[in-house]
């Protein structure tokens, strides 16, 4: 009798500390903030790296939380994109079937952002996207929000500005043929041209090209066809751009001309090669970046990352930690519901100051305010310096 | 066009030409030998190209030695291949369509061990470390020394490859394994042995053509991928079977994405975002109207010139 007492005393007490227990994991509400990137694919390093940019900012979050004593926690889901439109959208409906989550943070390019843009739309889920940048994806009133990084409005009005002070009448463009480049070439054309600038012969190289030979005998003969005051603008991702300058620089035409390229050029990779970094000092090659700008959290942002993930982060993986604090805080104001994120979202971007510049938004949802630093390569060609600034509200560059 | 265009289209067309022949031999070899249109070629080519670009960064400049790597790796990367999965898939009979998708299989595992390798290491669009010199120039012509080492290699691969098919008693039972392989294990050749030796010599020159393709473009883990459309054109184009068919073929190919794509795009406009549309443009054309390829045109003016 007395050991059914206890045994049935001991199964009481064990069952209300379950009960306990549960009660007390009840307590807890977990947001879920899904990350669409291509972890697959040229950019997978990229991807990789951003998924970190935003670990760590959850880890932090989560810390503070737990030490206000508040029951919220942030969950992550992450889902490959593999580099595509069809990708992202499968990325973004896996992460919201499995997770229901209401807020990603991702896709990456503005072709996985478009792509994942219906479901997100008929789905009411909000994408926080930090690094696209193409004009096609400047939408007013849907589901995206494309924070810290401008769009490529202001970037091709600044190297337009270059070209012009630089003295071009002409330019040749070589760009990826996607929604990114052709934007970027489009509203540069634009830019140019409206600044007095004359003729621009573009020309578009496949998104998975490895070798661009072909398209640098192309650009040299159109850079040849103008003559004097003719320079280069090439628009082109890592790997590409690589393949570029491996053919280029002993191209009798393109080493004897000035260039600008897109801040995606500018990879310590691109200058591991001697002849590539010459190749860009002899060029007197110029970028716009706005990765060069920087607040007081920037150090912090990168020695929490070191100490968590014992790498140096890569040069856009702050944009990363940017937009995921932006979408949590943005969640803590308005709970996990896709509807009031989106409607929350901008009053907390536009009070947000991160580790890169102050988040503002216009009437499309992209970053307002763009600051960019004017970068060269060190004449030791072992580092991309900043020799200046472009302020793209007000048209203005500054040489240091 | 101008000329310069053009004699620099026709330099790219050689180099390149000899880099897809180099990749298109393989692939025809394993057709031949093995039976199997084997899409996981892509991958020996990149691992090659890794194992170049890894022992370059280590310092090691001498071009002979990355070349000589480069062909251990590729040729390693796919034995083991055959060993583990094309070897057991064969003894169970399975049908062309099921090895076919093993090799694709086989070619996504290959290709995401490299991701994590390259990853781990931070080798992404990296290119392998010999200085890019000009040997010779005259007018627009320029000829690099990285020209000297790509067609030439590439060439002389080709020749020896060639020979060894044609002129040794290896290459013979290899014709003999193309031709009947029922047959040639009744006669007494020792198929596996023969496989084996395939096997190496399509991943070394896989391999081979990894390390040449990354002197000259940056390597990653997708460049064996983005390269492999062009070079089924090529085999297909020489008919799959053929190694003059498809040496003929993979400098139809280069010719059709540089000299042709520049023409085009010249004179009428069109955007060289198009190129890669030119290899399955060449696919479906030889698979339509012509599906033996060149071999028998080959055949003819052999014929002809008796």
């Amino acid at each position: 009798m007395i050991k059914k007492l206890v045994s049935i005393s001991l199964l009481l007490v064990m069952l209300s500390l379950l009960g306990a227990g549960i009660q007390a994991q009840d307590d807890i509400e977990t947001y879920v903030l899904g990350i669409p990137l291509p972890f697959t694919g040229s950019f997978g390093s990229f991807g990789q790296d951003f998924e970190r940019g935003i670990l760590l900012a959850v880890s932090q979050m989560n810390a503070e939380l737990e030490a206000a004593g508040s029951n919220i926690r942030f969950d992550t889901a992450s889902a490959d994109t593999e580099q595509t439109p069809e990708g992202a959208a499968r990325a973004l409906q896996t992460i919201a079937q499995t997770t229901g989550a209401q807020v990603v943070v991702g896709p990456l390019t503005t072709d996985e952002v478009l792509g994942a843009k219906q479901f997100a739309d008929e789905n009411g889920i909000v994408i926080v996207a930090m690094a696209s940048s193409g004009p096609a994806a400047s939408i007013p009133g849907d589901n995206i929000y494309r924070v810290i990084y401008p769009p490529d409005t202001f970037s091709s009005k600044a190297f337009a500005t270059i070209a012009l002070e630089r003295g071009h009448e002409n330019m040749v463009v070589l760009h990826v043929d996607d929604p990114f480049g052709n934007g970027m070439n489009e509203q540069f054309i634009a830019n140019f041209q409206a600044g007095g600038g004359g003729e621009v012969a573009s020309f578009g190289y496949a998104p998975q090209s490895t070798e661009l030979s072909t398209e640098a005998a192309a650009v040299s003969a159109a850079l040849a066809g103008f003559g004097d005051n003719a320079g280069f603008f090439c628009v082109c991702f890592p790997g590409a751009a690589q393949a570029f300058v491996q053919v280029a620089q002993v191209d009798p035409i393109l080493t004897t001309v000035q260039w600008m390229g897109n801040e995606a050029m500018t990879t310590l990779e691109m200058l591991e090669d001697p002849g590539h970094a010459q190749t860009l000092i002899n060029a007197n090659f110029v970028t716009v970046s706005q990765s060069a700008a920087s607040t007081p959290l920037t150090p912090i942002f990168n020695a929490d990352f070191v100490a968590m993930f014992d790498k140096e982060p890569g040069i856009f993986t702050n944009y990363a930690f940017d937009a995921a604090n932006i979408a949590m805080l943005t969640m803590l104001a308005a709970g996990n519901d896709g509807a009031a994120v989106k409607s929350m979202l901008p009053f907390i971007s536009n009070h947000y100051i991160g580790t890169t510049v102050q988040a503002y938004l216009d009437d499309n949802g992209d970053q307002a305010i763009a600051s960019y630093g004017i970068r060269k390569v060190s004449d030791d060609g072992t580092a991309f310096e900043v020799i200046g600034s472009y302020n793209g509200n007000t048209d203005t560059i500054t040489y240091n | 066009m101008p000329s310069s265009l053009l004699v620099t289209s026709l330099v790219n067309t050689i180099q390149i030409g000899s880099l897809y022949a180099l990749m298109a031999l393989g692939l025809t070899l394993t057709f031949s030998v093995i039976k199997l249109p084997n899409f996981a070629h892509a991958e020996y080519v990149t691992a090659g190209a890794y194992a170049a670009l890894i022992i370059s960064l280590a310092g090691v400049l001498n071009p002979l030695i990355i070349i000589a790597v480069a062909f251990l790796v590729g040729a390693l990367t796919a034995v083991v291949s055959h060993l583990i999965v094309f070897k057991p898939l064969e003894r169970q009979n399975v049908s062309l369509y099921t090895l076919i998708l093993a090799s694709f299989a086989v070619g996504l595992i290959i290709r995401y061990i490299l991701f994590t390798i390259a990853d781990y290491f931070n080798i992404f669009d990296l290119r392998i470390a010999i200085p890019l010199q000009i040997l010779f120039r005259t007018g627009s012509l320029i000829l690099t020394n990285l020209f000297a080492w790509v067609a030439p290699t590439s060439i002389v691969l080709v020749i020896l490859l060639t020979l060894l098919i044609n002129r040794t008693a290896l290459g013979r039972e290899m014709r003999a394994l193309a031709n009947n392989t029922i047959l040639a294990r009744v006669i007494g050749i020792p198929v596996e042995r023969v496989k084996n030796y395939t096997w190496l010599l399509v991943g070394g020159m896989a391999g081979v053509a990894g390390a040449l393709w990354g002197l000259q473009s940056a390597v990653s883990p997708l460049m064996g991928w983005a390269a492999i459309i062009s070079v089924f054109a090529a085999a297909i184009l020489g008919g799959l079977s053929s190694f003059p068919g498809t040496i003929l073929g993979a400098y139809v190919v280069a010719f059709s994405e540089n000299t042709i794509m520049l023409f085009l795009n010249f004179s009428y406009g069109v955007d060289l975002a198009y190129k890669p549309a030119i290899p399955f443009i060449i696919i479906i054309a030889v698979l339509l109207i012509r599906p033996q390829g060149l071999t028998q045109l080959l055949k003819r003016a052999g014929e002809l010139g008796r």
